[in-house]
């Protein structure tokens, strides 16, 4: 456990962790630490998943006000700061894409949909290029079906079931490639304890 | 790893992180969670991985992005922290430890009421005098800052504290009506905030818009004024100073957010410290001055 208050100002560039923890207390240059780091984040993957600028930066602003609201909530034994900053943001563009979903005729939206498999499209909007280049290189070490499964439902913010029907593959299968996928992934990226 | 009655669940891991379970599935999914530490540590595992591709569709986000979140964040209320069992007066169980553990997750699962007013807050000493009751609790003050009211915090706000609060509906509506004049200040193409330090601790934000001729205007860290004294606002413009009213400090915690409507010729807002029952006009220098946009 890092012990933030022992180090000292000077001591090291202070972790998304830490500026969390002074957010928590109330600290707003803390909080622009943390939105410096985290915004480009969570606006390109609302972006990403919801395709449309304007409804990204309303979920970009709605996420980044939870993150300070709820920062004294935040837990550094249960994961990254990266980890749950990037979690409500997921969850919260998928949400909405749900909800708009709900409203459309599902298997209009599903054929329309089945053109955007590619993953280098995924790639592409990519900013940070070391980044790019890692998950570029980790994706393509992932089997066909890992891949689409893994993008379709992180990226496209599809459900299993959808994820099936679009790869005509069984639901299990679907569950089983994705969790490989996955698995694969924070090998090749090394991330995870 | 041990296979048991539900030989599925722990495939479910990905798609949960993805997000790519049904809402029923989901919260089932919740429920497991809760029992099964490897799923727990899996499912944390597997969110670090997720971030990672999150990050590498990174985008240069707007630059009013920032103003929006700024504006939001100056009056919304923190959450308190959670108080696990090595925190608490008393030892707890491991139950406890568990729900405190699926905090992180719960919390994440509640992302869906952003924006939306919660009817409970923790107490907190904070008083909420409803839109349109404000004046008549302001004798001193004129016609001309009839509009001026005390609002609620957009998000989270103590209710039912003291018997001199309103009725619980009339808060709710003025929370409410709160929400709106925040959502249409920040639709408002002119809509912008600035904020500055306060001489005396603390930070004052105002977020204006001249299209709509309203104000939001929410201080953080404010020092309780000096005995037998009090926080009144300003509008100050080429005319002179106009009363914003007394800036009311609960025991604890940041005032609530004073709404302005009619801006007039103002062009800055100023706190001052005066006489207890207030002045007509400052006697005081002001401690803190937030210029708004023109």
């Amino acid at each position: 456990m890092p012990s933030p208050e022992t180090a000292g100002p000077a001591a090291r560039r202070p972790t998304p962790e830490d500026c969390l923890r002074r957010v928590a207390l109330g600290d707003r240059d803390a909080f622009d630490q943390v939105y410096t780091t985290f915004a480009g984040p969570v606006f390109g993957l609302a972006r990403r998943i919801l395709r449309d600028p304007a409804q990204a930066e309303e979920v970009a602003q709605e996420v980044l006000v939870e993150v300070w609201r709820t920062a004294g909530r935040f837990n550094p034994q249960l994961g990254s700061a990266q980890a749950w900053v990037m979690t409500m943001t997921h969850r919260r563009a998928v949400d909405r894409v749900r909800s708009e979903q709900a409203a459309e005729d599902r298997e209009v939206r599903l054929a329309r949909a089945s053109a955007v498999v590619d993953y280098d499209d995924v790639v592409e909007t990519v900013e940070n290029r070391l980044e790019q280049q890692r998950v570029r290189h980790c994706l393509g070490a992932l089997t066909e079906l890992q891949r689409e499964s893994v993008t379709l439902a992180y990226y496209n913010g599809y459900t299993y079931p959808q994820v099936a029907k679009l790869l005509a593959v069984p639901l299990g299968t679907v569950k089983t490639r994705m969790r490989d996928g996955l698995a694969r992934l924070r090998d090749c990226l090394g991330v995870g304890r | 790893m041990t296979m048991n009655a539900m030989p599925d669940v722990h495939t479910l891991t990905a798609a949960y992180v993805c997000d790519a379970l049904d809402p029923a599935e989901r919260e089932a999914f919740e429920e497991h969670l809760a029992q099964c530490a490897s799923c727990r540590q899996e499912v944390a595992e597997l969110r670090e991985v997720t971030s990672v591709l999150a990050k590498a569709v990174a985008l240069e986000a707007p630059a009013r992005l920032k103003a929006a979140v700024d504006a939001r964040v100056a009056v919304t209320r923190q959450l308190p922290p959670e108080v696990g069992p090595e925190f608490g007066s008393r030892s707890g169980s491991g139950r406890e430890g568990n729900a405190r553990e699926k905090g992180q997750t719960g919390e994440i699962g509640k992302i869906g009421k952003i924006g939306q007013p919660e009817a409970v807050a923790p107490p907190s000493g904070g008083r909420v005098t409803p839109i349109g009751a404000a004046p008549s609790r302001r004798r001193l003050r004129g016609p001309a800052w009839a509009g001026w009211a005390a609002a609620a915090a957009l998000a989270g706000v103590a209710i039912g504290l003291g018997a001199h609060t309103a009725s619980q509906q009339q808060q709710i509506n003025a929370l409410v009506q709160q929400a709106g004049v925040m959502q249409q200040l920040l639709s408002a193409p002119d809509a912008r905030s600035g904020s500055a330090e306060v001489r005396t601790g603390g930070t004052a934000t105002v977020l204006d818009s001249r299209s709509r001729d309203e104000a939001v205007i929410s201080f953080a860290g404010l020092a309780a004024p000096p005995p037998g004294r009090a926080y009144q606002l300003w509008m100050i413009g080429p005319t002179g100073a106009r009363s914003g009213g007394l800036l009311t400090l609960p025991a604890a915690g940041n005032p609530n957010p004073v709404v302005a409507h009619g801006l007039g010729d103002a062009k800055t807002i100023g706190l001052t410290v005066e006489p207890a029952h207030g002045s007509v006009q400052p006697t005081t220098a002001p401690i803190v001055l937030v210029p708004m946009g023109s």
